[in-house]
């Protein structure tokens, strides 16, 4: 009975199991736990639960998180339903660079979007000054105002991702046997079209709305007195760092609550609404009048313009002389560049470290889970499949205090060590690894591994020398988008990090804190062309799009 | 090599895919399991390669229990269904893989490669890449790689269901020939019967996991033990008829269907007093002269008829609803009946084949 389970691939799925206990299963039972204790006896207690739901503080930091959220997705997909029909539908001028263009944001980190803002419209902003000098005053860009801002313009493309993918699968013939059994254009937009693109608009909705919940940058930059649930889950944690973790653990519930509602929503009801379809015929690109044309190709250009002028703008201001939180634009300076790149490149060598151990570790991991998950279907492989895809539910703040709390003591210590941090960047981006790698694995037929063993070699070394050659370009692709979001990581470091191990979005945070904004864009668009440059890489050579990973 | 299966169950769940099969393939063989799809003719063959294990029984390569050997260590040559060449080597690399896998020296595996690559006309081909190859070359590659490593046994899991027709018999001649040259033990699975028919020494039919025959063809197609079998490797019209009498001198049997009169040859008494007699088309004969031979004449009436080429093949109405269809063979100069048309037909005692009541 044993020797028919024992076999190395049984082997990796117990490690597997061990990982994933040890990263995610327990440290979220830890701080479930931390939550039912009192702050101040350390005794089981509803206190804190208490708190939040009774002290108007608290109340506010949930509505709040709830309000900005909510108005995101509401303005993510006013715009980016219009921006899917047209880039779906009509031929535009420059469509492919608009497309691509348009995708930019979702890698572009949130809270470097909410530093430019703050260089354009915060207090000493350059169109506040501009303003100001002719007399106008304008609102102000701190609070929920800011953050919603933000929010839409980085989170719509999801909407318009999902929303064109699911256009493009409906099949030409559908629309057209409706035309001919007597519908007109608008009757079989609202009977055919619209109903089968539904699902996917509840999909990008949700998406837009979990990252918003979630995210911590954008928030503590400029919502300033506005407190979300991320940001208070964190200010209680580091206040009470060395203390009693109650609070925060509380908090981070609640935020795991949310989430945990949000995707299995989004579970239960897309994959019920959902129509599957293999398209034969896509349906036909129209082309509009001059006129048209030009409105349409306008509304797409310029959304795509203000979702990309925020890190332009950043990316000048680190060619700019600054004194402090004064900048002198027009004025071009490498100061700020030449000190980040030769006075304190700490930071961005801790980055590059810590992304590379990740991902490699990621890779290696999610090639053996995607395998198992792919391969060896069965009732353990499909609660291993469950655990690994938690994290993406799991926000980063949450996912930090979770480790932190368990690794402070006890048998393994890695709380103030660089590897809990590559830990924290493993597990909440190795996802994106099994994703793409177990994609191209459904794609590969269990035969060609078949066919290597029957010949005579191992089943592990078959995988490896028939299987893997093959998966090469989405195990790179994989690799590439785990490298880049965790370099734009800052929810989990900012709680995880110590001293010297401070990276680049640390940096950025706190010379944004300190009102630094020169040295806060110098790291900024360091980050940025580390970013942009492997995607680029990733987009030419191997010919596969960012769009197909996220 | 021979192969033998003792007793081999395999489920899926609440499902036997596989059920209580027991059979032996000698060494040199040509075996054939046939059967429709989901009978567990794969199932089977998989279990041979070592894929998947047996809940209980025994496989034995000669007089060793394999059941728990590891695939990678039974020396079986596998040619899948969709070939499953390797994407990434050409010709050569696919074919030297499993020498490479053995560290056998390089000559060898140049001097054992060429040699498979001759016999299977791929020799010019060497340096092609699987997705360069049409679907008979890939074929052929697949066959040169699993023979290249001289295995114990041969297994070919539906080879040819992914070429056209034409193709399809020129290769089973091919594979045939190949295997005879080197005596190899050979299990095939397919769903085709006449695929079956014409490559195999020996058949196997499978129906939900059980076996219902094993035989050569001529005796699985001549005398199919039960009604499975029948309709499966062939065309066959189905009566029950009820038993009158049995003369053991003559070893004829009188029995009686709707009404009339049919005499059958049997060697023994009879089983029961009902049973199911089998005749295939091309065994009963449209008369001209309803006079010249009266035992087993019938009348009946022509419901269709279509030409095919070399046979027109009937289908007629006897005994008020029961359907008959009959094979003329080479029809040349012959005139065709025409539907609604009244026709005897006759078959002679010793046509029928009497399966299981």
């Amino acid at each position: 009975m044993i020797r028919k389970y024992l076999n190395i691939w049984n082997l990796i799925l117990l490690t597997a199991l061990v990982v994933l206990f040890l990263s995610v299963v327990y440290p979220l039972f830890s701080i479930f736990r931390a939550s039912f204790l009192s702050s101040e006896t350390e005794q089981f207690s509803l206190e804190n639960y208490g708190k939040i739901f009774r002290l108007p503080f608290y109340l506010r930091c949930l509505r709040n998180s709830l309000w900005v959220s909510s108005l995101a997705t509401i303005l993510s997909l006013i715009i980016g339903i219009p921006f899917g029909f047209f880039i779906s539908r009509f031929h535009l001028p420059g469509k492919p660079l608009i497309k691509t263009l348009a995708t930019l944001p979702l890698i572009l980190p949130t809270f470097i979007g909410a530093e430019a803002w703050l260089l354009l419209l915060g207090r000493n902003g350059w169109i506040t000054n501009l303003f100001h000098s002719v007399g106008i005053g304008l609102p102000t860009i701190y609070g929920w105002k800011g953050i919603v801002l933000v929010f839409t313009l980085q989170f719509y493309p999801y909407v318009f991702l999902m929303l064109s993918a699911s256009i493009n699968s409906i099949d030409k013939s559908l629309e057209e046997s409706a035309r001919n059994l007597g519908g007109g254009p608008w009757y079989v937009f609202r009977t055919v079209t619209l109903p089968i693109v539904t699902p996917a608009l509840v999909a990008g909705a949700m998406v837009v709305f979990y990252l918003s919940i979630e995210n911590f940058g954008v928030p503590v930059l400029i919502g300033e007195d506005f407190k979300v649930l991320s940001v208070q889950a964190y200010n209680e944690f580091i206040s009470e760092m060395g203390g009693n973790p109650s609070m925060a653990g509380a908090l981070s519930m609640v935020l795991l609550f949310i989430t945990l509602l949000i995707t299995v929503g989004q579970k239960y009801w897309v994959e019920r609404k959902s129509y599957a379809m293999s398209s034969l015929r896509p349906p036909e690109i129209t082309k509009l009048k001059p006129l048209g044309t030009f409105f349409v190709w306008f509304f797409c250009a310029s959304l795509v313009f203000l979702s990309l002028f925020p890190f332009f703008v950043v990316i000048v201001s680190s060619f700019t002389k600054t004194q402090g939180p004064v900048m002198y634009f027009g004025q071009f300076s490498l100061k700020n560049l030449a000190n980040a790149l030769r006075v304190t490149p700490r930071p961005i060598l801790n980055s590059f470290f810590l992304a590379t151990a990740a991902s490699l570790i990621g890779v290696i991991f999610g090639l053996a889970v995607s395998y198992l998950v792919v391969r060896r279907r069965g009732p353990v492989t499909f609660f291993l499949d469950m655990v690994i895809m938690l994290p993406l539910i799991i926000a980063g703040t949450v996912l930090g205090i979770a480790l932190a709390v368990t690794y402070n003591k006890g048998t393994i210590v890695l709380t103030g060590t660089w590897m809990i941090l590559v830990l924290a960047y493993f597990i909440r981006k190795v996802p994106f690894s099994i994703k793409t790698t177990s994609s191209i694995l459904q794609q590969i037929d269990a035969s060609i591994e078949e066919a290597s063993i029957n010949l005579g070699v191992p089943p592990l070394r078959s995988f490896m020398k028939v299987v893997v050659p093959v998966m090469l370009p989405g195990i790179a692709a994989g690799a590439i988008i785990m490298w880049v979001t965790t370099l734009a990581e800052l929810s989990s470091t900012i709680v995880l990090y110590y001293g010297p191990w401070a990276t680049m979005t640390v940096e950025i945070f706190q010379y944004m804190g300190s009102g630094d904004f020169g040295p806060a864009s110098a790291y900024a668009t360091i980050l940025i062309v580390s970013v942009i440059i492997p995607l680029f890489i990733l987009h030419r050579i191997l010919g596969k799009d960012l769009t197909a990973t996220l | 090599m021979r192969v033998r299966l003792e007793g081999i169950t395999k489920k899926f769940g609440p499902l036997k895919a596989v059920d209580s099969v027991s059979l032996s393939i000698e060494g040199g063989e040509f075996f054939t399991l046939l059967g429709p799809s989901g009978c567990g003719k794969t199932t089977l063959l998989r279990l041979i390669a070592g894929f998947s294990i047996p809940d209980s029984g025994e496989i034995l390569f000669g007089d060793q229990i394999i059941n728990h050997l590891p695939p990678h260590k039974r020396e079986t040559g596998m040619v899948f269904q969709n070939y499953a060449l390797f994407p990434q080597l050409n010709v050569f690399g696919n074919v030297a893989y499993g020498l490479k896998a053995r560290k056998m020296p390089r000559e060898e595996i140049q001097s054992r490669a060429q040699e498979i690559l001759e016999k299977v006309q791929l020799k010019d081909l060497a340096h092609r890449f699987p997705n360069q190859l049409s679907g008979g070359q890939q074929q052929r590659v697949a066959l040169a790689r699993a023979l290249v490593i001289r295995p114990r046994v041969l297994l070919m899991d539906e080879p040819l269901s992914n070429l056209d027709a034409k193709l399809r018999i020129n290769m089973r001649q091919e594979i045939r020939k190949i295997q005879r040259d080197l005596g190899i033990t050979t299990l095939y699975v397919t769903h085709d019967q006449e695929e079956a028919m014409t490559i195999s020494d020996r058949i196997a039919i499978l129906n939900l996991g059980q076996i219902q025959q094993t035989g050569t063809p001529s005796e699985i197609y001549f005398h199919p033990e039960n009604r499975f079998v029948a309709e499966f490797t062939g065309t066959s019209n189905l009566l029950e008829v009820n038993v009158l009498s049995y003369d053991l001198g003559k070893s004829l049997l009188h029995t009686e269907f709707k009404g009339h009169q049919m005499l059958i040859k049997y060697p023994q008494q009879p089983p029961s007093r009902a049973l199911v007699i089998m005749l295939r088309p091309e065994w009963i004969k449209i008369v001209k002269d309803e006079k010249e031979n009266r035992i087993n004449l019938f009348q009946g009436r022509v419901v269709s008829v279509t030409f095919v080429g070399f046979m027109v093949k009937y289908q007629v109405k006897a005994f008020d609803d029961q359907l008959f269809t009959i094979d003329i063979q080479d029809p040349q100069g012959y005139e065709m009946k025409r539907e609604g048309e009244n026709l005897f037909f006759r078959f002679d005692v010793d046509r029928p084949v009497v399966i299981a009541s």
